[in-house]
């Protein structure tokens, strides 16, 4: 997939899967502000890029997840 | 008002109710069918008692892992027998081997047939009793792999462990530590019946004002300002309370919870998706008087070393663990014999849209045939076992399904992943502050995960109640 194609397709997901305007999506928005994240939500946000890309965000890497440019890059790099 | 609202009355959602009935909150457990207890209830047939899900338990001697448990949760006063203290018996291809209470006996015992592996099993047991959180994320095959260079010890000291699905690439060390380690440290089966545990935490909540419901089948779940208010039932009556807990299959519960705002899809949905774990095949048997003497110990019997692959593909039966009843009259033969093999989903398919008793010839068929293959299997260490048998009942994945609500007739929960820990293992907690999780699929099965996993669950109501507590 190309980073684009990422870009449509997860954009669509996350505003689906945490119920908000796909609007609101931009690459440099912080992502835990933007999908309203907790300690629990952030799990589902990990299982639905597992899920979609098998893709599985280790713990070490989380923290530097912060905006949705991050996320794109992560899932870019760790797609098979 | 209610102080906790309970829905479901399995072991975890009973232990739930009696630590805070302890603890002076009103509580009241929903059960939506008929009889209480879950995996913990018995029935009656012919004058005995049948169990469903429990066979021995382990750890409650004096420091150990059960016992402050059972201690605080009042179980143990109840009639608890242990067990031989070659507590189980493994036949794998013919070769007997023993497993010994005690770490260093158990390790010791087994060093006896396997000189070779000493240092391994010296090894092995000190890791079992040094088990972390970390152990989520150390799959337990590839880890007892690497511990034993004798493939058939890590066969040997995997039979037991018929008491959790035993899947090569997804079973956590953590669980399959658990799954073991407390019976090692002392091993034994209550003379008497489920019903005996599952009453005994009903009279606590009773004792202290609570109440439990049965015919209570809760279908929605209302939330009110980001807290859940109420359940409402099938019949229509609504229950209201400060704090609620859920002792459902957490799929199940998402059901329940459509239409709360705080519950977004994402929660719902990795939820629904979460895979279960196998099932399991019984065939309960009633022995003829006065023609077997009782036994205190389990055997676990395979035709071959194929211990972690009979649970994707076990037609026919490879493996068959055989628990004995406790006599409840003080004779020292037994009337009661449980013969037990893991039994996929994928078995049951042709039966999924049937109810009980209305299933047909073939499945009546195909239980005649796994219980005669689990007999053949029971006769190596029973010779003649078919001809002691009075009467037979058995029971499939499809059972558990349609009395205890558990979907795709999963024995022990939803599946825990090592290659997905923080997906597989799940936080009590939920969206909504006011709503937790208890019950074997969140973090471990087993009465000794779902004990542990109680008093995580009442820990977020009453401070002083965590999980080693």
């Amino acid at each position: 997939m190309t980073r684009e194609e990422i870009i449509a397709e997860i954009n669509a997901e996350l505003a689906e899967e945490f119920e908000i305007d796909e609007a609101t999506i931009t690459p440099d928005a912080p992502i835990y502000q933007t999908l309203e994240l907790d300690s629990l939500s952030l799990v589902d946000l990990i299982g639905i890029v597992q899920t979609k890309y098998g893709v599985l965000i280790s713990k070490a890497e989380l923290p530097t997840i912060k905006t949705f440019a991050q996320l794109y890059d992560y899932i870019e790099q760790h797609q098979k | 008002m209610n102080d906790v609202l309970i829905i479901g009355s399995g072991l975890g959602g009973l232990e739930c109710g009696a630590l805070l009935a302890q603890k002076g909150l009103r509580v009241l457990v929903l059960e939506g069918s008929h009889q209480p207890g879950g995996c913990m209830q018995s029935f009656r047939r012919g004058g005995l008692h049948y169990d469903t899900g429990l066979h021995y338990v382990g750890g409650l001697a004096p420091g150990q892992a059960m016992h402050k448990a059972f201690d605080r949760l009042g179980l143990l006063d109840l009639p608890w027998e242990r067990m031989d203290e070659y507590f189980d018996h493994v036949i794998i291809g013919g070769r007997h081997f023993t497993f010994h209470q005690g770490y260093e006996a158990f390790a010791e015992g087994l060093a006896k047939d396997f000189p070779h592996q000493r240092e391994a099993l010296q090894s092995y047991v000190r890791r079992l009793q040094n088990i972390t959180e970390a152990d989520m994320d150390v799959c337990a095959y590839d880890y007892l792999c690497q511990t034993f260079s004798d493939e058939l010890l890590v066969n040997v000291v995997s039979a037991a462990a018929m008491k959790t699905e035993l899947r090569r690439e997804t079973l956590p060390l953590f669980n399959f530590a658990h799954t073991c380690s407390s019976y090692i440290e002392s091993s034994w089966r209550l003379k008497g019946d489920g019903n005996l545990l599952v009453n005994k935490l009903i009279g606590t909540i009773r004792e202290a004002g609570g109440e439990v419901r049965t015919d209570s089948r809760v279908v929605r779940l209302t939330e009110t300002d980001g807290r859940i208010t109420s359940v409402t039932c099938a019949d229509g009556q609504s229950y209201e309370a400060e704090h609620f807990i859920s002792d459902i299959h957490p799929a199940v519960l998402c059901q329940l919870l459509e239409g709360c705002p705080s519950v977004r899809k994402a929660f719902r949905r990795r939820m629904a998706a979460a895979e279960n774990t196998c099932g399991m095949f019984t065939a309960q048997l009633c022995i003829k008087p006065d023609v077997l003497r009782y036994f205190a110990h389990n055997v676990f019997i395979y035709d071959k070393p194929n211990v972690w692959t009979m649970t994707e593909e076990n037609t026919p039966v490879k493996g068959v663990m055989v628990s004995a009843r406790v006599p409840e009259d003080g004779s020292d033969t037994l009337r009661q014999i449980d013969l037990l093999t893991p039994m996929p989903w994928h078995e049951c398919q042709a039966w999924t849209e049937t109810k009980v008793g209305r299933r047909g010839d073939n499945y009546k068929a195909l239980c005649q045939q796994k219980t005669e293959q689990c007999i053949a299997l029971a006769e190596q260490y029973i010779p003649g076992l078919r001809d002691m048998v009075e009467h037979c009942y058995t029971s499939t994945p499809l059972t558990y399904r349609d009395y205890l609500g558990s979907p795709e007739g999963g024995a022990f929960g939803m599946r825990k992943d090592c290659r997905t820990a923080m997906l597989s293992f799940h936080s009590v907690s939920t969206p909504l502050p006011n709503l937790l999780l208890t019950g074997q699929s969140i973090i471990l099965p087993g009465i000794e995960g779902v004990t542990m996993t109680a008093f995580e669950t009442c820990s977020k109501i009453v401070s002083g109640l965590g999980i080693r507590a």
